[in-house]
């Protein structure tokens, strides 16, 4: 993990420069400025908090804004600061939750708002365990890939928590940006903590299906959709990029990806668990 | 787009294989494109530096296909490849 230094709050003063690359909510609203600076690199937060992040990854130092509790600049490095980090420093790492389901990795790739987190949570109060909720770290083994385990806590809307978690489940502290709660694991948030072969990965559709469907990915379109997933610092690094390109594509011709969708009705979480599982098992039993 | 016309493949476009497909991908702006055996082929002889009549000529002799049909898709492809952003005309 890099090493993350906090500096004393401070106004975020004009960059100077246009940012190299940005990140934006669907509405447009402005969510993440990626600038260039003499050291590596300044990650800007609007109203939240600057990071500067060392030219190869391995120091963080955090100025947060004014008035910004300690608990959002803290979440906002474990959730969006570290995986890019991670990515700079060679690690594959995707917008995915995992869950461990007969000692394997079960993988949910998503665009915000499709419900990997929910998902994810699903298992880990029904007997399963979770390894990830967002910022999968994926990493090469001599016999394929295995999923490592991530922060222990899963965020959720107001919604998914009233359909899964038990108020007696210990939460972190609210954060400033998100009406999204932090719910640390425990014994009814169960967490795996090693890492798990990877078994199966799905890629979540929009929830038009009427019923839940499962659809093989070829590795083109596998790829394609890691790419999508990934998380990247630099995406004008090209020799970065093309070493996530070969990484992403070795990942991709293994035969183990599909597209998932379903109706995104609470009630029917738990019957989509058990098909999740059931269509995951017969790999991970072949396997 | 006329078969005189050479292209080229700026710097930022990348290429892997996986399975029988290839699969282009500009990710500073995040588009990709997947292109079947043939069309791989096609892209391919465009990296050579090849006008894409001399790509047409050469695929002549590799494939089973009309002169006419195969100008057709090499023209096709190209225009659309040009529309993308993942070649460029010179």
């Amino acid at each position: 993990m890099a090493e993350l230094r906090r500096q004393p709050a401070r106004q975020q003063s004009p960059a100077g420069r246009p940012p190299f690359h940005t990140w934006a909510f669907p509405d447009g609203t402005l969510w993440t400025e990626f600038f260039r600076s003499e050291s590596g690199y300044v990650l800007r937060f609007p109203d939240l908090a600057d990071f500067e992040v060392s030219a190869d990854g391995s120091t963080v130092t955090c100025f947060p804004a004014p008035e910004v509790p300690e608990a959002t600049s803290q979440h906002l490095y474990l959730n969006q600061v570290l995986p890019l980090v991670l990515s700079k420093r060679g690690k594959l790492v995707f917008h995915a939750s995992a869950v461990e389901v007969a000692g394997g990795a079960v993988v949910f790739a998503a665009e915000s708002g499709r419900g990997k987190s929910t998902l994810a949570a699903s298992f880990a109060v029904s007997g399963y365990r979770f390894l990830t909720d967002d910022g999968l770290v994926v990493e090469p083994t001599a016999g394929g890939h295995e999923v490592l385990p991530s922060h222990p806590s899963i965020r959720l809307w107001a919604d998914s928590e009233e359909a899964l978690i038990a108020p007696r489940v210990d939460r972190a502290a609210a954060l400033s940006y998100t009406s999204k709660s932090r719910f640390l694991a425990g014994e009814d948030v169960r967490f795996c903590d090693q890492p798990r072969p990877l078994r199966r990965v799905y890629f979540l559709g929009d929830g038009s299906a009427e019923v839940i469907q499962f659809q093989p990915l070829r590795a083109a379109e596998a790829l394609v959709e890691w790419v999508k997933h990934s998380f990247l610092l630099d995406v004008e690094e090209r020799p970065r990029l093309a070493s996530h390109f070969d990484q992403v594509a070795r990942l991709a011709s293994q035969p183990i990806h599909y597209r998932l969708d379903y109706p995104r009705r609470f009630e029917d979480l738990a019957s989509v668990g058990q098909a999740i599982v059931d269509h995951a098992r017969e790999e991970i039993a072949a396997a | 787009m006329r078969l005189a016309d050479r292209l080229s493949i700026p710097p930022e476009v990348m290429t892997r294989t996986v399975g029988e497909e290839t699969v282009i991908l500009d990710l500073a702006t995040g588009t990709y494109f997947g292109l079947d055996p043939v069309g791989a082929r096609i892209w391919e002889l465009v990296g050579e530096g090849k006008s894409l009549g001399e790509v047409c000529e050469q695929m002549l002799e590799e494939y089973e296909v009309s002169r006419e049909e195969l100008e057709g898709d090499v023209l096709r492809l190209a225009e659309e490849l040009a529309g993308r952003g993942l070649v460029r005309l010179g």
